[in-house]
């Protein structure tokens, strides 16, 4: 709340405010034109020019080459404008329909099995008095956060692993045959679900802890004083504390629905799984730069731009309405 | 927690189940990292019966790491992550505060365009043929600059500096000004002082993300002298069979390169690939759990 406040007057106060480099000029009339406001300013221009020219090239330029998706490649160019062509052959191939099918489906176990985890564990840490035992639990689970897709994919093919690995040591010991999880089928998918919850679940409680700690201690006091346990706290007080928090959350998750984490899935896959976890993101690369075809793979890239970027700006919105906290 | 020290023996239970579920998610976390070490340790001929769950190496031998480190792709690898994410943190932090700095002066022209082009890059992101042949374009295939400047200025970082330059008080910088500063000086000698925890933590986000990228790397770079760790450790992980690994001339100069076993290689290479991050792990904790938490308590 104080830190809130504290913004609110930060904002306040410099609000209205003449830069610096002005302030010599602060009684000029307000219909100073707009050449000599930005003569003014030079010195700001010239320190933002590098990384507006960042923006430009490496994510407005992007934005112009995509117009490939409506051109026909020629190895001579100019190429030629084809219109809507490649998204016709785009939504009438079947892979592309099972790619966008994948990604649905594990953006969906993902969202049921991954998303109520850090929830959990930030209850449970919450609950934990030890200042020291916190710390080091959250230290530990802190931790897969930080290491690359190309590392967990690493710790989890060897932890997988049919003769030597953890997960069929264990199962093994209760009787289980071996299982090449990373080669199955069926098991897949999991494997995308677990190793997603393995990387995320302790730092994302991060976010639901700092919410519990901004709840009102004098709701706990009272509830106490009507003689809940903590269990009854736990559901009266501290989860509808942090509902917004869960919401807001979900929404912007929602948002990415169209996103199954392609570093993810670029390092799990096999020749053998491939139909079961390739992902629009993987399927634009592999048909794009391992096979060529430029033009159906911007297609199906701008397809999932757009729909992706209707799903956020709805997640955006939902999330304002409904905590009054937008993404950005 | 509040002063409750009259704890029933059901509450003690109760205890002491969400304390060992806990470090039961520790286990899980930790463990298969553990074991990785340990097997990268071990002495190669008692490998083959070591368990999955094992975190002691099995005697001790440092074939493995001494052929890791010696392995000309992996020094190389070593040499260009360093390059990669020194190179690029740098650049990284100085533009990104720079922009974040005009951004967030109220009264500049131009001020609100400029923050709508940078949230649409959020938002809207045509993929990643557009980026390839925009950095074909550029000339930027097989250089180092294709991995280290495609995010010179992170936007969500830089949203993140430019809330934070808002809030330091106009008085302050108007004092710099009395004294003669203009706007460059004041931003050295006032503004970035002052932003000290903030760029601490934007330059941690900015490390790990060089040090963990592997995709671009993958893709722009086919000149196998200028991989990145990461592209080095898949190729062994994922790519993996052995020759591969250790290499014809590598398997004829090392004489005991063809008994090492293939697991404990892969394992030392994973381990090799998080030493960096172990290393500045006490950092981040301590500056990303601060601003994530004040973050997200401000909103």
């Amino acid at each position: 709340m104080v830190a809130r406040q504290e913004q609110q007057l930060a904002a306040t106060a410099s609000n209205g405010n003449v830069p610096v480099a002005e302030s010599a000029n602060r009684l000029l009339p307000s219909t100073a034109n707009f050449g000599a406001k930005v003569r003014q300013w030079w010195p700001y221009y010239a320190m933002m020019a590098p990384g507006i020219i960042f923006f430009v090239l490496f994510h407005y330029l992007p934005i112009w080459e995509a117009k490939i998706a409506f051109e026909q490649v020629r190895i001579i160019p100019p190429n030629i404008w084809v219109g809507i062509k490649h998204f016709q052959v785009l939504f009438t191939s079947p892979v592309f329909w099972q790619v966008l099918v994948n990604t649905l489906i594990i953006s969906g176990m993902k969202m049921a099995f991954v998303f109520p985890v850090p929830i959990i564990v930030a209850l449970m840490l919450n609950e934990v008095r030890s200042g020291s035992l916190r710390k080091f639990i959250q230290s530990a689970v802190y931790l897969p956060h930080f290491l690359s897709w190309v590392v967990i994919a690493g710790v989890f093919i060897a932890a997988l692993s049919p003769s030597n690995g953890v997960v069929n040591d264990i199962t093994g010991f209760f009787g289980g045959q071996p299982k090449s999880y990373m080669t199955d089928t069926g098991a897949i998918r999991w494997v995308l679900v677990f190793s997603e919850m393995w990387r995320s679940a302790g730092w994302d409680s991060l976010l639901y802890l700092a919410a519990i700690i901004a709840i009102d201690q004098a709701l706990y006091d009272a509830a106490e004083m009507d003689g809940a346990n903590r269990w009854q706290k736990i559901l009266y007080v501290t989860i509808p504390g942090i509902v917004p928090t869960i919401a807001t959350l979900f929404i912007l998750n929602a948002g990415m629905f169209l996103s199954a984490d392609l570093n993810q899935v670029i390092n799990f896959s096999n020749d053998v799984v491939r139909s079961q976890i390739d992902i629009v993101d993987t399927y634009v690369y592999r048909i794009g730069l391992q096979t060529g075809e430029y033009s159906l793979a911007t297609a199906a890239g701008l397809f999932k731009a757009v729909l992706g970027m209707l799903l956020i700006l709805l997640a955006h919105l939902f999330s304002k309405r409904l905590t009054g906290k937008g993404v950005w | 927690m509040a002063a409750n020290n009259r704890r029933t023996p059901l509450e003690r239970v109760e205890y002491a189940i969400i304390v060992s579920t806990l470090l039961l998610l520790v286990v899980v976390t930790v463990q298969p990292l553990l074991n990785l070490l340990a097997v990268s340790l071990s002495d190669p001929a008692k490998l083959p019966g070591m368990s999955g769950m094992e975190v002691l190496p099995r005697g001790l031998s440092f074939d493995v790491w001494s052929l890791l480190i010696n392995h000309p792709n992996v020094r190389a690898g070593l040499l260009n992550s360093i390059l990669i994410t020194g190179v690029g943190t740098l650049l990284n932090i100085i533009f990104t505060a720079l922009m974040a700095w005009g951004l967030s002066r109220p009264g500049l022209p131009g001020r609100r365009i400029l923050f709508i082009m940078v949230l649409v890059t959020i938002v809207f992101d045509p993929g990643i043929i557009p980026d390839y042949f925009v950095n074909k374009r550029l000339g930027l295939l097989d250089s180092y600059w294709s991995v280290i400047l495609f995010k010179l200025v992170n936007a969500w970082y830089l949203i993140i500096l430019i809330r934070f330059f808002e809030e330091i008080p106009q008085e302050l910088l108007d004092a710099a000004e009395l004294d003669g500063s203009n706007a460059f000086q004041t931003f050295w000698y006032v503004v970035l002082p002052l932003a000290k925890p903030a760029l601490a933590t934007i330059t941690l986000f900015y490390i790990v993300f060089h040090w963990n990228e592997f995709f671009r790397a993958m893709i722009y770079i086919t000149d196998q002298g200028k991989w990145p760790l990461q592209v080095v450790l898949r190729q062994f992980v994922i790519g993996g069979d052995k020759l591969a690994i250790v290499g014809v001339d590598a398997a004829n100069n090392y004489t005991g390169a063809s008994q090492i076993d293939l697991r404990a290689l892969k394992a030392g290479m994973i381990i090799l690939t998080i030493v960096p991050i172990l290393v500045i792990y006490p950092l981040i904790l301590k500056f990303f759990t601060k601003g994530t938490m004040s973050g997200a308590l401000k909103g």
